[in-house]
C-alpha cells in the first residue's frame, strides 16, 4: 500500500548536547591517544621515538586539561558536578566516566610532572627570575623512577577514556546513528588521526624536523587507513543488512542530500591527507595535519550534532547540525582559545624539548635544560 | 479539602456528559488514592482513543498552564498528519505524544546520578534537586519526550501530573480533553475504564521495537505513525530544505 504522510503540526526538539560536548569528545580523544603514543618512549625506553613522544606528551597534557572544562560547560547544572561522585549510578556509562576522567587527568599530569621533574630541578638550581617556581615544581628532588608506573597507570586510564566515551554514546538505542558497535572503534581511530594532526602542525611550528614530520605522516597514513577501513566496513554491513543496527543507522539519514554531502566530505577528509602523507611524507605536514584535525573534529560534530538533528519520532531533520548563537560558537572558540593559551604557556615555561625517559638514579649534575624564559 | 474535591469530582462524574471519560477516570484516581492497603497500589496508564482526538491542542495548553512548561518546549503535544493512502482522499490523523512512563524506561539506567526514577505506581519522575542537566536521559528517550528546561536547567518531562493524581485528580491533559480521547486510570484494576478499553479494543504502542513496555496505549494508531514518521515535515530546517520527503530507507 502506497502511503504519503505530510506532517502538519509537530514539535522541533533542540539538541541537549551542545557543541561543548563535541569539543570535549574531540579533545579527550586527542589527549588519550596522544598519551598512548608518548608511552613507548617514556615508559618502554624507545629513545628513537623521543622527538615524537615529546610532542605527544605536550598535546596530551594541554588537551587533557581543556577537555574536562568543555565537559563541565556542557552540564546545565555545572555546580552540581560533585553529585557524580556522591550518587554514582553504576548502570550509567557517564557515571563511570565521571570517575575515569579525573583519574586520567590526575595520572596524566602526575606522569608529565614526573617526566619533567629532573629539568624542573635543574632550572630551580640556576640563578634566574623564576628559579623559585621551578624549585617548588620539583618538590625538592629530581628522582623520577616512579614515572614509568605513573605512565602505565595513565595509559590504562587513557584506554578507559576511549572505552567509556565510545560506549557511552554507542549504547543509546534511541539514536540509530549512535547505536552502532563500530562507533567506539571509530572514535578511537579518529582520535589518533586528530592527535597526529595536532602533532604534525606543532612539529611544523616548533621543530621543523623533516625526519619527525615523515615519521608522523607515516603514522597518519596508518591511522587514516584504519579510519577508512572502519568506514568501509560500516557502510558494507549497513548496506548488506548483516548488522541491523548499522542498517538502521544508515536508514536514519539516507535520502537527505545534506548527509550525502557530509559522507562525500568525510571521505575526502580521509583520502586527501592519506594520499598526501603517503606520496610526500615530507613538506606536507601543514596540509596533512590541518586536514587530519579537521577530519577528527568533523567526525564528532557529525555524529553528535548531526545525530541530534535526526528526529526520533517526527519527520524531516532538526537544525541541530547547524547551531548558532552563544552556545554554538563560544563552545568551539572558547575551548580552542583555552587550549592555545595552555599550549603557549607549556612551550614557554616547560622544558618540553628536554624530556627523557625516567631513570632510577640521577647524576648529581644534570644536563642543562633549554630554558625558554 | 482533598476529600471534598474527590467527592465533588465523583458527584460531577455522575451527571456530566461532555467530560464523561475524564471524570470516570477521576473517580478511579480518587478511589486508588483513598485506598492505603499495600496491595492496592495503582499502576497508572493512559489509553488514547485516536478516533476521538480532534487535534484541538487543549491538552497541550492545559499541560503548559498546569506545569509551567517554558515556551520553547512541550511535555505533551498533538502531532497532526495528513495521510494519503493509495491516492485516496487525504485523512487527517492526530497523535497525542507524551512520556510513555515505560516499565523498562531507557532514560533510567543512563542517569549518572539516579535523578530519574520510577515509583511503584508507574510514573517515571525526575528529582529536579538532584539532576545535573547532563541531557543523557534526553538522548536515551526513544519518544523525544524529555527536554532540558531552560528555566530550571534540569531534565523535564510529563509526570502524569503526579501532583494532581496524589490529590485524587486527573492529569491536566485528561481533564481538559474535549473529545474524551485521553483516558487515565489504574491498569492493575480490571474494572477501571482504561483496563476495559485495553480488553475490548485493539491497541498499539509507539516504537514497539524498543521493548520499553510503555504505559501509554493508542486505539486506532496507524502503523506508519508508530515510529519515526517518514514523510514531509511540518518544519523545514535549513539542511532539509532541498528534501521534499524522507522515505526512511536505503
Amino acid at each position: 500500500m502506497q502511503v504519503q504522510v505530510h506532517e502538519l503540526v509537530g514539535a522541533v526538539h533542540e539538541a541537549a548536547w551542545l557543541p561543548w560536548a563535541v569539543q570535549y569528545f574531540f579533545l579527550i580523544a586527542i589527549s588519550s591517544t596522544a598519551l598512548l603514543m608518548a608511552l613507548p618512549a617514556f615508559v618502554l625506553g624507545r629513545t628513537g621515538d623521543l622527538p615524537k613522544a615529546r610532542l605527544a606528551l605536550m598535546v596530551a597534557v594541554t588537551t587533557g586539561i581543556v577537555a574536562p572544562v568543555a565537559l563541565l560547560a556542557d552540564l546545565h547544572q555545572p555546580f552540581r558536578f560533585w553529585e557524580f561522585f556522591v550518587y554514582t549510578h553504576t548502570t550509567s556509562w557517564m557515571a563511570w566516566g565521571a570517575w575515569i576522567v579525573p583519574s586520567y587527568v590526575a595520572l596524566l599530569l602526575a606522569f608529565a610532572w614526573a617526566i619533567h621533574r629532573p629539568a624542573f630541578y635543574a632550572m630551580g638550581q640556576e640563578n634566574w627570575r623564576f628559579a623559585w617556581l621551578f624549585r617548588l615544581l620539583a618538590l625538592k628532588g629530581e628522582a623520577n623512577g616512579f614515572a614509568r608506573l605513573l605512565g602505565l597507570g595513565a595509559g590504562l586510564a587513557a584506554l578507559g577514556i576511549l572505552l567509556y566515551t565510545g560506549t557511552e554514546v554507542a549504547v543509546v538505542r534511541a539514536r540509530p546513528l549512535w547505536n552502532t558497535p563500530l562507533l567506539p572503534l571509530q572514535f578511537a581511530a579518529t582520535g589518533f588521526v586528530g592527535a597526529l594532526g595536532v602533532m604534525l602542525v606543532l612539529e611544523r611550528v616548533l621543530n621543523r624536523d623533516g625526519a619527525l614530520e615523515e615519521s608522523l605522516n607515516r603514522g597518519l597514513v596508518f591511522a587514516l587507513a584504519v579510519v577508512g577501513g572502519l568506514g568501509i566496513i560500516w557502510f558494507t554491513v549497513a548496506r548488506s543488512g548483516l548488522s541491523p543496527a548499522h542498517t538502521q543507522a544508515l536508514a536514519s539519514v539516507a535520502g537527505f542530500p545534506i548527509w550525502k554531502q557530509i559522507a562525500a566530505w568525510g571521505a575526502l577528509a580521509i583520502v586527501v591527507p592519506f594520499v598526501l602523507a603517503l606520496v610526500a611524507p615530507r613538506n606536507t605536514g601543514w596540509a596533512t595535519g590541518l586536514i587530519a584535525i579537521h577530519a577528527a573534529w568533523m567526525f564528532r560534530w557529525t555524529v553528535f550534532m548531526g545525530g541530534q538533528a535526526v528526529p526520533k519520532v517526527g519527520s524531516g531533520l532538526y537544525d541541530a547540525l547547524l547551531p548558532s548563537g552563544f552556545d554554538g560558537l563560544m563552545g568551539v572558540i572558547g575551548t580552542f582559545g583555552l587550549w592555545i593559551f595552555l599550549l603557549i604557556a607549556y612551550t614557554t615555561f616547560f622544558p618540553w624539548a628536554d624530556a627523557t625517559p625516567p631513570v632510577g638514579r640521577r647524576p648529581t649534575t644534570p644536563a642543562h635544560p633549554a630554558r625558554s624564559v | 479539602m482533598d476529600t471534598t474535591r474527590r467527592g465533588f469530582l465523583g458527584a460531577i462524574g455522575k451527571v456530566t456528559i461532555g467530560a464523561a471519560a475524564s471524570v470516570a477516570g477521576a473517580s478511579q484516581v480518587a478511589e486508588a488514592a483513598q485506598t492505603d492497603t499495600p496491595t492496592a497500589v495503582p499502576h497508572w496508564g493512559m489509553v488514547v482513543d485516536l478516533r476521538k482526538c480532534i487535534g484541538c491542542q487543549a491538552c497541550t495548553v492545559a499541560c503548559i498552564m498546569e506545569n509551567d512548561v517554558p515556551q520553547d518546549a512541550f511535555r505533551t503535544h498533538v502531532s497532526v498528519y495528513e495521510l494519503v493512502k493509495d491516492g485516496q482522499d487525504p485523512a487527517m490523523v492526530m497523535l497525542p505524544r507524551l512520556c510513555n512512563h515505560c516499565d523498562d524506561p531507557p532514560c533510567l539506567p543512563v542517569c549518572p546520578v539516579e535523578a530519574t526514577f520510577k515509583i511503584d505506581s508507574g510514573e517515571v519522575l525526575v528529582d529536579a534537586s538532584k539532576c545535573v542537566g547532563c541531557g543523557y536521559c534526553v538522548q536515551a528517550c526513544p519518544y523525544d519526550a524529555r527536554f532540558i528546561n531552560h528555566e530550571t536547567q534540569v531534565a523535564d518531562k510529563c509526570t502524569f501530573c503526579f501532583h494532581r493524581t496524589q490529590a485524587g485528580l486527573l492529569p491536566a491533559c485528561v481533564e481538559t480533553c474535549v473529545g474524551g480521547a485521553r483516558n487515565f486510570g489504574d491498569l492493575n484494576d480490571p474494572e477501571s475504564e482504561v483496563s476495559k478499553m485495553l480488553a475490548h479494543n485493539e491497541v498499539s504502542v509507539l516504537r514497539p521495537e524498543m521493548h520499553t513496555n510503555p504505559n501509554v496505549y493508542y486505539i486506532g494508531l496507524d502503523d506508519v505513525l508508530d515510529g519515526r514518521v517518514a514523510g514531509e515535515a511540518a518544519y523545514h530546517s535549513e539542511m532539509a530544505d532541498s528534501v521534499s520527503s524522507h522515505e526512511e530507507g536505503l
